[in-house]
C-alpha cells in the first residue's frame, strides 16, 4: 500500500484539489476540467491494487497481457500565482456491499492522499462532490461549502453562489458528507491541514440515476477558479450542460403529467426559509422520490437488458 | 515473508515442486469446485490450510442454498505423492489483493508451486451431447507453447467491455505472472440448461486435460457413471416432454431456440435433475 512518485516537483505553498466519482460525477467533472485546462502534469499515483478490483483484462492471442486497475493519480501545476496539486481517482474504495467509501480502506486512502499534501507542504485541501438538494433541474446549482475549521466559515460565506450548512433549509448547520469527500476533510482536520469540501447542488430526484450533472460541476468550477484566482475557458463544460439539459428535457417529456407536476413543485422549494410553510413537505418529498424510483425501475435503461 | 494474518496452516506439506488448481464456488454448474472434489477424493488429498473469511466476506449471517446453510469457505488440500495442491474457495467480496496474496503465499512459501491453473466454466448455447473444446488463457508465452499438444483453443483475443469486470481467475493469473509462476485459466463450455445444476461431461473434459498435463493417473469410472446417470435422466425428460426433446434436437442440429423454449428447457431439466433419487 503505497504512493509512487515519479518526480518531486518543487512547489511553493501549494493547494491540493481532490476528487472522486460520486453522484452526478460532479466533483470529477469540475476538477478534471480545471486540471486539463491548466495542462497539469502527472507526477505520481497511489498503487491501486490494495484498494480496487481490476477494471479490465487484456488478452491477446490466448495470453493474458495486462490487467488494468482504476487509476488514482497526482498532477501538479504552477500557475504563476498559485501552485496546485490535483488528485483524481477513477473510483472510491468501497467495502463489501457498501455504496460509498467507508471503513479501513477509505481511511487508508484518505491518509495516503494527505501524506502527499503534507509532503509538499500544501496549505489547503479542497475536496469536491455533489450536494443532493430539493431543487428543480432548471435552477442554477448553488455550492455548499463545508470547512474543517471554524475559522474558515467566514471565508467560505464570501464565495459567490455559496452557502454553508446553516444557510440551508432546516439544516441548522448540521449534515453529513459521505464517502472520501467527508473522510478527507476529517483526516485533514486530524492532521492539522485546512480543508474545505465544496459541493454542487444536484436535484434530489437525480440522486439514484446514472446521470452526469455538469451544471453542478460548473458551479463548483466557478467557485474554485475564483478562489484560486485562475481563469479557464468554460466553453466545454457549457456545451456539456447544453447537451445534458437537452437529454433531461427529453426524459422529462416521457414522464407522466402527474409526476411532472410533482417535480415542478421543486421550482419553488430550494430557497424556502425553515420558518415558512414550505411548498413541499417531507412526506411530499418521500412520495415524489418513490414515484420517480418506481418509474425508472419500469423503464429499461441504456446498457441494461 | 511473514504469514498473512488471515492464513491458518494446520500442517506444512512436504512438497518440493507442485501444481496448484483453483476452483471458485458460484462457478457455472459448480464446475471448478466439482473438479476439485473429484480430484481431492481420487488422489486422497488432505486439507492442510484455510483462509479466515473476516475482511473478505460480508459476515452478516448465512445464506441458505438447497435447504442448507452456507458459509464462505477457502480451503487448501494437497497430495504430496502427486505434487498436487488444490484450493477451493468462495470468491471474496472485498480486499481481493490481500486474498490473492494469501493464496500465493501458500503456493510459493509452503508448496513451491511451479504451475497454477484456475478452472472455470462458460455458458454456451448448445446441447449437452455436443463435443466440447477447452479454452486456455495462459499468463506466459512459455506455458501457452507448452499447452500446444493438449488440443485446447489458445488463440483468444478479448478485452473486458466497459461496465464489466475481469474474472477472479484473471486477477489471480496476473498476480502469478508478477511472481514468475506460470499459469493458465482453463475454461470448459457448459450448456445453458445445466448451469444451475451440474455437467459431468464438462467435469470429465476438464479432468482429462489435468490428468494428461499433470500425470495424475485418474480413474474415470466414477465420472463416466455420473455422465451415464445424467444422460439417462435427460433421456427420461425427453421422453416425457416432447417439446423438451424437440428443443434439445434443435440444439443438436445447431439451431437456435426461442426465449420461451430456452426458459422451458432450463426449468424442466433443472427441476428434474434436482429431484432427489
Amino acid at each position: 500500500m503505497a504512493v509512487r512518485l515519479y518526480k518531486e516537483p518543487e512547489l511553493e505553498k501549494p493547494v491540493m484539489i481532490a476528487c472522486w466519482p460520486g453522484i452526478g460525477n460532479v466533483g470529477v467533472m469540475a476538477v478534471d476540467t480545471l486540471r486539463v485546462a491548466l495542462e497539469a502534469e502527472e507526477f505520481g499515483e497511489i498503487e491501486p491494487w490494495d484498494f480496487f478490483y481490476p477494471k479490465k483484462a487484456v488478452i491477446r492471442d490466448g495470453e493474458l497481457k495486462d490487467l488494468e486497475f482504476p487509476a488514482c493519480k497526482f498532477y501538479y501545476k504552477s500557475t504563476g500565482t498559485q501552485d496546485l496539486i490535483f488528485f483524481v481517482a477513477e473510483e472510491q474504495p468501497t467495502e463489501a456491499g457498501k455504496t460509498y467509501a467507508e471503513g479501513t480502506k477509505a481511511y487508508q486512502m484518505a491518509n495516503l492522499v494527505l501524506d502527499v499534501a503534507v509532503k509538499f507542504g500544501c496549505v489547503r485541501v479542497y475536496t469536491s462532490g455533489a450536494a443532493v438538494a430539493p431543487i428543480h433541474h432548471t435552477a442554477r446549482s448553488r455550492v455548499w461549502a463545508v470547512p474543517n475549521t471554524e475559522e474558515l466559515t467566514g471565508e467560505v460565506t464570501r464565495y459567490g453562489n455559496t452557502v454553508v450548512m446553516s444557510d440551508i433549509e432546516g439544516r441548522r448547520g448540521q449534515g453529513n458528507i459521505t464517502g472520501l469527500n467527508g473522510l478527507l476533510l476529517g483526516v485533514a482536520k486530524r492532521r492539522g491541514v485546512e480543508a474545505i469540501c465544496i459541493m454542487g447542488e444536484v436535484p434530489v430526484y437525480f440522486q439514484g440515476l446514472p446521470f452526469h450533472y455538469p451544471k453542478a460541476s460548473k458551479s463548483v468550477l466557478e467557485v474554485l477558479t475564483t478562489v484560486l484566482g485562475i481563469t479557464v475557458d468554460l466553453k466545454e463544460i457549457e456545451a456539456l450542460i447544453q447537451r445534458s439539459e437537452r437529454d433531461i428535457e427529453l426524459l422529462y417529456e416521457t414522464l407522466p403529467s402527474e409526476m411532472k407536476e410533482q417535480l415542478d413543485r421543486f421550482k419553488h422549494a430550494a430557497r424556502a426559509e425553515p420558518s415558512e410553510p414550505g411548498p413541499i413537505t417531507d412526506e411530499d418529498k418521500k412520495k415524489i422520490l418513490e414515484d420517480i424510483d418506481q418509474f425508472f425501475k419500469k423503464e429499461p435503461r441504456e446498457g441494461e437488458s | 515473508m511473514s504469514d498473512s494474518d488471515a492464513l491458518r496452516i494446520h500442517r506444512e506439506p512436504r512438497l518440493e515442486s507442485s501444481a496448484m488448481l483453483v476452483g471458485w464456488s458460484e462457478d457455472a454448474g459448480q464446475l471448478g469446485p466439482r473438479v476439485i472434489d473429484h480430484l481431492c477424493k481420487a488422489m486422497g488429498c488432505e486439507e492442510f490450510a484455510q483462509i479466515e473469511p473476516e475482511g473478505f466476506f460480508q459476515l452478516t449471517g448465512v445464506s441458505i442454498e438447497e435447504d442448507v446453510a452456507q458459509f464462505p469457505d477457502s480451503k487448501f488440500y494437497c497430495s504430496e505423492e502427486k505434487g498436487l495442491v488444490l484450493f477451493k474457495s468462495s470468491p471474496p467480496r472485498a480486499d481481493w489483493y490481500r486474498f490473492i496474496t494469501t493464496v500465493l503465499q501458500v503456493a510459493e512459501q509452503y508448496c513451491h508451486v511451479k504451475e497454477l491453473y484456475t478452472l472455470g466454466a462458460m455458458v454456451y448455447f448448445g446441447a449437452h451431447t455436443a463435443p466440447r473444446q477447452l479454452l486456455a488463457i495462459a499468463n506466459s508465452p512459455q506455458l501457452k507453447e507448452a499447452l500446444g499438444p493438449y488440443s485446447l483453443a489458445r488463440g483468444m483475443n478479448y478485452e473486458t467491455p466497459p461496465g464489466q469486470r475481469p474474472t477472479l481467475g484473471a486477477y489471480l493469473q496476473w498476480a502469478c505472472k508478477s511472481r514468475d509462476i506460470i499459469g493458465a485459466s482453463i475454461w470448459v463450455p457448459i450448456p445453458f440448461y445445466l448451469v444451475a445444476t451440474e455437467d459431468p461431461r464438462a467435469c470429465r473434459k476438464m479432468v482429462e486435460f489435468l490428468d494428461s498435463r499433470l500425470g495424475l493417473d485418474f480413474d474415470f469410472t466414477g465420472l463416466d457413471q455420473d455422465i451415464a446417470r445424467q444422460d439417462d435422466k435427460i433421456a427420461e425428460v425427453r421422453l416425457r416432454f416432447p417439446e423438451i426433446d424437440d428443443s434439445i434436437r434443435k440444439l443438436e442440429g445447431n439451431l437456435g431456440l426461442t426465449q420461451d423454449e430456452n426458459e422451458k428447457l432450463v426449468g424442466e431439466i433443472g427441476d428434474f435433475l434436482r429431484r432427489r433419487d
